[in-house]
């Protein structure tokens, strides 16, 4: 049942885009409100990342890429605003913040849960889009309803946010893969060979992860691949290798 | 039970009790916990797999982070005894892989060209939900008794508790809310095992062990030492020379 979830929310995905081009970001929005059953969907990338090529690194900024309506634009907005919420919760834990019920967290967010409430929001579902340590941004979807998801709606959210992540990387580096299912690998080379890499290039572990997915993506191989020779050291990056 | 066994069994619930203080390391108290499983159990091997409750699982932690044995637990992700007794909730045991060979194809050759022959995985049960499963690999073919099955049972209740942390479990978020941080936790220490592979020209087991024997020696959490390490908010040489930590492994 689960299984065959990821492949069908990825073929909806991909005839969503074949109908409306739009960033992955925005249609993973469009399809959580479709699929999760929430009220409504907001992503918010942490642009901090140079213009790949153009190097230093700027601080982590935020900004609002999308949200299917106005409450959850002000939800958004409201965390910002406030600087506490569900959305830096998962940032601190590293998982993501399941709130049921909004209103009996009024201890927790003293501030962000009345203007939430008053938003219109009663319960708030918080996924982090993050890589180990390179954190991309959030998606933060709410319900007009107290109640908890479904495991298959949470399911969902939780390949859906991979798929906002490799989105956001995506929009990054301007390589399109057709395969999302690195994020989910249980082969853990990808993240030793990224620690490898930021140390061989001087990057942090977000820029490179994008240089790995550079060469894979100028060569044809796939980021297993390439994470695979990084780690047996038969492949080492430097600023001046070709393709890059 | 022989005596001897009954002393480490009492050792081993000491020293997980002790681990399970206030703030504790989930993925430092799984390693401990898969060594003295091996110890206990007397088995060559054992590894925790997590639910990513995306319908797939992943490694969270193994006696030894030594590379062959971290692609084997990769690898029954896929396939075999830990994926058969995660779908059934049951205790799966193989006494011999290779005559299992096509109970498991693609499982049998990994896990026997890694060296091991026969394998038994135990179900993290949390009430209805299976979150993961304890397995246990042996580099010969032997059949796993009634007693260290028992055994197993108890070890993988403690791993489930060791993930549900102090909080208590009202409702399902909060399991799956602990189950995908620690699954996070997991990554941030590859990088980070990557970050000092790379700088002290180590192996991925060695890596781990300066961050698992860094993060004791000054009293700190697993996690929060890697983090430190893949962000470079501590520069990789203070732990590779740190006079704290005793070569081993």
């Amino acid at each position: 049942m689960v299984q065959n979830r990821r492949q069908w929310l990825l073929d909806l995905l991909a005839a969503d885009l074949a109908n409306t081009p739009a960033s992955m970001v925005a249609l993973v929005c469009e399809r959580c409100v479709l699929e999760v059953s929430v009220s409504g969907a907001g992503a918010t990338v942490l642009s901090h990342l140079p213009v790949f090529g153009g190097g230093g690194e700027a601080q982590p900024s935020r900004g609002l890429v999308y949200s299917t309506n106005v409450v959850s634009a002000g939800l958004e907005d409201l965390q910002l605003t406030v600087g506490e919420g569900p959305c830096l919760d998962a940032f601190a834990s590293g998982g993501p913040v399941l709130v049921a019920d909004l209103a009996a967290e009024r201890t927790r967010w003293p501030a962000f849960t009345p203007a939430a409430c008053e938003l219109g929001a009663a319960a708030v579902f918080s996924f982090p889009l993050q890589i180990g340590v390179a954190r991309l941004g959030s998606l933060d979807l709410y319900r007009d309803v107290p109640g908890p998801l479904t495991r298959l709606e949470l399911a969902d959210a939780l390949i859906l946010s991979d798929v906002a992540t490799d989105g956001v990387v995506a929009d990054l580096d301007g390589h399109s893969t057709e395969d999302v299912s690195w994020l989910a690998d249980p082969h853990l080379q990808v993240h030793q060979a990224a620690g490898m890499v930021q140390v061989q290039l001087g990057v942090s572990t977000d820029l490179a992860l994008l240089r790995m997915r550079g060469y894979a993506f100028t060569r044809g191989m796939t980021l297993a691949e390439v994470a695979g020779q990084v780690v047996a050291r038969s492949l080492r990056f430097s600023h001046d290798m070709d393709g890059q | 039970m022989s005596n001897a066994r009954d002393q480490r069994l009492a050792r081993t619930f000491v020293t997980l009790a002790d681990t399970l203080v206030a703030d504790f390391d989930v993925l430092d108290f799984l390693g401990v916990l898969t060594e003295r499983t091996v110890e206990l159990l007397e088995v060559d091997a054992a590894g925790v797999i997590l639910s990513d409750q995306r319908g797939g699982w992943r490694p969270a932690a193994g006696s030894s982070e030594d590379a062959e044995l971290v692609e084997v637990f990769a690898a029954q992700t896929e396939q075999g005894p830990c994926v058969d007794c995660a779908h059934s909730g049951e205790v799966v045991t193989s006494d011999d892989l290779i005559v299992d060979t096509g109970r498991w194809p693609q499982f049998t050759p990994a896990a026997v060209g890694a060296g091991f022959r026969a394998a038994c995985a135990v179900p993290m049960r949390l009430r209805d939900e299976v979150i993961g499963a304890l397995t246990l690999l042996n580099t010969h073919a032997t059949a796993i008794d009634g007693d260290s099955i028992e055994l197993g049972r108890a070890l993988a209740d403690v791993a489930t508790i060791g993930i549900l942390q102090q909080r208590a479990v009202q409702h399902e978020q909060i399991v799956s809310e602990q189950l995908q941080a620690t699954l996070h936790h997991r990554t941030v220490i590859e990088q980070a095992k990557g970050v000092l592979a790379e700088s002290g020209g180590l192996d991925m087991h060695r890596a781990y062990l300066v961050l698992r024997a860094y993060a004791r020696a000054h009293h700190r959490r697993l996690s929060d030492v890697a983090r430190d390490v893949a962000t470079s908010a501590v520069d990789p040489a203070v732990l590779l020379s740190d006079p704290a930590i005793v070569p081993q492994g």
